[in-house]
């Protein structure tokens, strides 16, 4: 598994949530690259954190009009990579710029002129609960292992998750296509907090459904999780959750999720609503424990070769050499 | 002798399906005839990225919820897999079968068809056309198409961007389709321009998060010139001004122009937060003609294309099969009657020919009940109900 490099950021990586970039510039680290995404009028903007001149920060400089100003000489740069030195009008300084859009309340950055699919999720027709980023001290591979295998669900996790006594009854089903892998789990959902379970309209000894497709260009992962009752019925409420995997470098892993219910808010009277808040923080929650239960690894390569594996495990192989070949593009 | 019933259901889409299963709940006998192979077809063959524009719960047809965990906006598959539980209540779908002729006869209508090889006739004394807002794709053709070394598409055979890749495509029409089909080409990775020859108006599928068509529902209610000023104000609050993107607003109000037009807004689904970053590019003139590499238009201005998406809409073609249809129809080709029997030519029904804001499937729904209903009155008083279907089918 090689360093991640620019090499990676031909595909679209979701770096921002809409709401962290105002007007001032911001400085997002992406696949070992420093960059500085900013807002000109209705565009977004992103270049190589560093001015080519004198090696500022551009991050720490404003945005005047359609330039972005460096804090250090006043130099000024727009959005397609072209300068202009106050001290010297005639020069045509220029600074790398990468390709930026912004999409479903997020900001997307690629290497400028990269042809390659955006990975568009479709979220129409669900609601929004809450978006965050959060990092994690561990490689891109070991982080998504985590994140795309249910057995520790049980042990891990607070609420979305099986019963660790009843993991036999868990069936996973692995499906791969060439870029794609799908792994659909049902079986006994964990013991949940009879609220919690009242407010989500849980059906007595329910089965979760955890059913999520892993696409790699870049790693992300769309998840499914709904319940059924005892007659294969499905219960109102479904989530969908979308996770994005951008390595920052070698050893750090940032996560964007953004989490969307099948149901509105103004349903159940604005009952919804009130469960709003509550989905946002069991979801950062149950991040925050993933996250923790990673970082404390006693091995973080991401060599899968002598660990013993089992049959919760199956993906993960196929997830290996989907990121060698289409994200980092190995052959 | 031909097969007699109450009443024949031309197509099996959503308006058919509707119809003829409000018909089966009051017991009467009912034929649906279906060109295709299955039922809602038009449906399964639109572009893959498609979602109902209106809510579920509110685009629910007669008789049939729909089922948990299909979200807000269903999908193109679920919308499917919906009609198959709406065709699962009525009992006599007649797939593969093209109606080629509806013509009047003493005691009602008679509907000639080909299935294959075979022809038949039928009779009944009233007759429900349910063809489709969008039977027959509107295809134009341009000087010089046959010289321009790309490809041209209507967006009927378009089903997704993933063969063009880095190609530059241009999308001619901005309707719905048109609107997103630029959308998908750019997130398949091409570099799309959408043509946009008139002023439209643009409304947000949702504001503030919930879905425009709650606030249609309130606006139908209004005197037309204030449903007209809401309108505006919501599109000014969400869009603000787009002339700098090449986007001019009619000077005729969006509900105005729905009323007396059967012009409908462009209901946004994400093309404008990517017209405003500049993804894509609009071209404000209309095709002068082709060249080898792309077009020249109106304006002079030429650009470049290696892909040409035909999004220039659809035809009812009613004409086509009705006989003596024009007193019947207005002067885009609709029927002039929707929802209940045409004065001109009592027995004779249509129903899914519009697309009001409020939602075409909130639209059949409510039509469809109340055809229906008149179907089943017009049975009972000429108490010329049988055994049902007879003779040579």
């Amino acid at each position: 598994m090689g360093e991640p490099s620019q090499g990676e950021l031909r595909h679209w990586h979701a770096v921002l949530l809409s709401r962290e970039l105002k007007d001032a510039p911001r400085a997002v680290t992406v696949c070992g690259r420093e960059l500085v995404v900013f807002r000109v009028g209705e565009t977004v903007g992103a270049l190589v954190d560093r001015c080519p001149h004198r090696g500022a920060r551009l991050s720490d400089g404003k945005v005047h009009l359609d330039q972005l100003v460096c804090p250090y000489h006043g130099w000024k740069w727009k959005a397609d990579g072209s300068g202009r030195s106050p001290g010297n009008p005639v020069a045509r300084p220029c600074v790398e710029r990468f390709d930026a859009v912004e999409r479903d309340g997020a900001i997307y950055v690629k290497r400028d002129g990269s042809e390659v699919a955006f990975p568009a999720v479709d979220v129409s027709g669900y609601h929004h609960v809450h978006s965050f980023r959060v990092d994690v001290a561990a490689p891109l591979e070991v982080t998504l292992d985590n994140f795309t295998e249910v057995e520790h669900t049980g042990e891990i996790h607070a609420v979305l998750g099986y019963d660790t006594d009843r993991m036999d009854e868990v069936v996973s089903t692995v499906t791969s296509t060439d870029d794609a892998i799908r792994v659909h789990n049902i079986g006994p959902q964990k013991p949940m907090p009879w609220a919690l379970r009242k407010l989500i309209r849980l059906p007595d000894d329910p089965r979760f459904i955890d059913d999520w497709t892993t696409r790699f260009s870049p790693v992300h992962v769309v998840y499914d999780q709904y319940w059924l009752d005892e007659a294969g019925e499905r219960s109102p409420d479904h989530l969908r959750a979308v996770v994005f995997f951008n390595p920052k470098g070698p050893k750090v892993t940032e996560l964007m999720v953004r989490l969307y219910s099948g149901q509105p808010p103004w349903g159940r009277y604005g009952v919804n609503a009130l469960l709003w808040p509550v989905l946002g923080a069991l979801g950062r929650y149950e991040a925050e424990l993933d996250k923790r239960l990673i970082e404390s690894l006693a091995d973080k390569s991401p060599v899968l070769r002598g660990n013993q594996l089992g049959r919760f495990d199956k993906a993960l192989i196929g997830a290996r050499n989907r990121i060698a070949k289409i994200y980092r593009g190995y052959d | 002798m031909d097969t007699e019933v109450d009443a024949i259901v031309i197509g099996a889409g959503p308006a058919g399906l509707a119809v003829a299963g409000c018909l089966s709940h009051q017991g009467a006998q009912a034929i649906v005839l279906e060109a295709e192979n299955e039922v809602g077809a038009r449906w399964r063959s639109h572009y893959d990225r498609l979602h109902l524009h209106t809510a579920r719960d509110l685009s629910a047809l007669p008789h049939v919820a729909w089922p948990s965990g299909v979200p807000t906006y269903p999908s193109r598959q679920h919308v499917v897999d919906y009609l198959e539980r709406c065709a699962e209540n009525v009992p006599d779908i007649r797939l593969g079968h093209r109606v080629t002729r509806v013509s009047e006869v003493d005691d009602g209508f008679e509907v000639a068809a080909t299935s294959g090889a075979r022809e038949l006739t039928l009779r009944a004394a009233s007759v429900v056309v349910a063809s489709g807002y969008n039977r027959v794709p509107h295809r134009p053709r341009f000087a010089g198409e046959e010289v321009f070394a790309g490809e041209v598409v209507h967006s009927r055979a378009y089903r997704n961007g993933r063969a063009y890749l880095g190609k530059r495509a241009l999308v001619v029409g901005a309707g719905n389709s048109g609107a997103e089909i630029a959308l998908d080409l750019f997130e398949h990775g091409a570099v799309p321009s959408l043509l946009i020859r008139s002023p439209i108006h643009v409304m947000p599928r949702d504001f503030l998060g919930v879905p425009s068509q709650y606030s249609s529902l309130r606006l139908a209610k209004l005197p037309t010139k204030v449903a007209d000023r809401a309108a505006l104000a919501v599109s000014q609050l969400v869009y603000g001004d787009l002339r700098p993107h090449q986007i001019r607003r009619p000077k005729e109000g969006a509900i105005t122009q729905m009323e007396t037009r059967g012009r409908i807004p462009l209901v946004d689904v994400g093309t404008i937060e990517l017209i405003r970053q500049k993804k894509i590019t609009v071209v404000p003139s209309g095709i002068a003609r082709f060249t080898e590499r792309g077009i020249v238009c109106d304006n002079g201005d030429s650009h470049s294309f290696d892909l040409v998406v035909l999004a220039t809409g659809y035809r009812a073609e009613l004409a086509a099969f009705i006989v003596d249809a024009p007193p019947l129809l207005d002067a885009r080709g609709y029927p002039r009657t929707h929802g209940a029997s045409c004065p001109e030519r009592p027995g004779l029904y249509f129903v899914g020919f519009r697309n009001p804001s409020t939602g075409a499937l909130h639209d059949i729904a409510r039509e469809a009940k109340r055809v229906a209903k008149s179907v089943a009155k017009t049975i009972a008083t000429s108490g010329r109900r049988g055994e049902g279907a007879r003779g040579r089918a």
